[in-house]
């Protein structure tokens, strides 16, 4: 039997691609209004917390406390997004003192090769937060054991702590060391990281609203 | 404390909320530009291409979360796709960037690091960074596909990347507010990623070049 017949799919026209298209974009529309939709229910869910948040954030800027922030994977240029909105603030702002804790490559290998993956943002923490500072860290599991590690050291330390997760929060939702908890109530974790894009620019708007 | 903070309501939550209703609903209406753009980067995929992607500040986190996105699906199964931020090495940027010339910063890392098969998929909220531009203007000479997520944005050093014949497939987020833009890029970019894979999974539509597994 020849290859065509075995799998006809393989010698397609380039016209057949039509309804996959059409498919595709289908598929695209749908995300689009599921992620409107998720924000809209957050607007609520979450309006107490951000406003408690943000002004104990205020707070710790006004008395001259730095941000730091941490995450893996997506949730780590999630992290430096974070930094980079206090930073250098992309509309009317202050800029403000933050650093991304996965920045220093030389840093985050030395930890790792010498001690062990768990402690890279722990570490970091021990060594350079104070009780004035604050610790933002991102994890769409709720469960990033490194991630974990740096609010207890946080916690340790005395800084404010807030934390971004998913699904239903994981250990982060269990644990006594995250003073404001941002739980995105969605089972897809594109949906999860869109939702908390938009909830980390509403905090930093209401931290600068905050300090005004 | 040095001053006390001001109190907030929660009218300004639900305002900040509110205002990006608009912007996340035209994303629907753009779903066939989306479309064709997943097509055209399945195709450069299933030839042996790569991925080189960039942009400045807040976009140049969404260009590594782009690059993670392709190299090391979340979703169990997906094959990884080759994928590179061009921020990545700050050495190498900061030094191109000392030598004078920032507009060039990422059409000298496409000169150098790119094939003919690759895309170069560039990220600019305010739509006019001259450096996304010519990093395009750039991947286009070389034959890349091109790509680029825009704004509504009028700020910017650069001419407007979305009517530059250089680009192939333009994706705008239909907002001026930076923030409100980037939240539809990352829609648009796990979008990109998750039916990236739908036509990889169909290769007999992506032309007659060798099928790899």
């Amino acid at each position: 039997m020849s290859m065509e017949a075995l799998y006809p799919f393989l010698y397609a026209e380039q016209s057949d691609v039509t309804p996959l298209l059409r498919a595709v974009a289908e598929s695209t529309a749908d995300k689009a209004r599921e992620i409107v939709v998720l924000r809209q229910q957050l607007a609520g869910h979450f309006a107490d917390t951000l406003i408690a948040c943000a002004q104990d954030m205020a707070d710790r800027f006004a008395a001259g406390g730095r941000l730091f922030t941490f995450g893996n994977g997506g949730s780590s240029s999630d992290a430096q997004a974070v930094a980079q909105l206090f930073l250098n603030p992309a509309t009317d702002g202050r800029a403000l003192p933050a650093v991304s804790l996965t920045n220093d490559v030389a840093v985050l290998t030395a930890l790792s090769n010498d001690v062990g993956f768990e402690v890279v943002f722990a570490r970091q923490l021990a060594a350079q937060g104070s009780a004035v500072d604050i610790a933002v860290g991102l994890s769409t599991s709720g469960g990033s054991a490194n991630v974990l590690a740096g609010f207890d050291q946080a916690a340790r330390r005395g800084m404010l702590t807030v934390g971004f997760a998913g699904y239903e929060g994981g250990r982060m939702a269990e644990a006594d060391t995250i003073d404001h908890l941002f739980v995105i109530p969605s089972a897809s974790v594109h949906r999860i990281q869109e939702a908390q894009t938009t909830t980390y620019n509403v905090l930093w708007e209401l931290t600068q609203l905050a300090l005004r | 404390m040095t001053r006390p903070v001001r109190r907030l309501d929660r009218v300004a939550v639900e305002s900040a909320f509110r205002r990006r209703d608009e912007a996340g609903t035209a994303l629907a209406g753009d779903a066939d530009q989306v479309a064709a753009a997943c097509h055209a980067m399945a195709a450069r995929f299933h030839r042996g291409g790569r991925l080189l992607v960039f942009g400045n500040g807040a976009a140049a986190t969404d260009a590594a979360h782009l690059a993670v996105e392709f190299i090391h699906p979340v979703i169990v199964g997906k094959r990884a796709l080759p994928a590179l931020s061009l921020t990545n090495d700050a050495a190498y940027f900061s030094g191109l960037a000392a030598a004078g010339a920032f507009v060039d910063t990422f059409a000298a890392q496409v000169r150098l690091l790119a094939r003919p098969e690759d895309i170069a998929l560039g990220i600019s909220g305010s739509g006019r960074c001259a450096n996304v531009a010519a990093g395009l203007v750039a991947a286009d000479q070389l034959g890349l596909l091109t790509v680029a997520l825009v704004g509504d944005g009028t700020v910017g050093d650069g001419p407007d990347i979305a009517a530059i014949p250089a680009v192939a497939h333009v994706i705008r987020a239909h907002s001026s507010d930076p923030h409100i833009v980037k939240e539809v890029h990352v829609t648009v970019y796990h979008v990109l990623w998750e039916l990236v894979h739908v036509f990889l999974e169909q290769p007999g539509l992506l032309g007659p070049a060798v099928i790899r597994s």
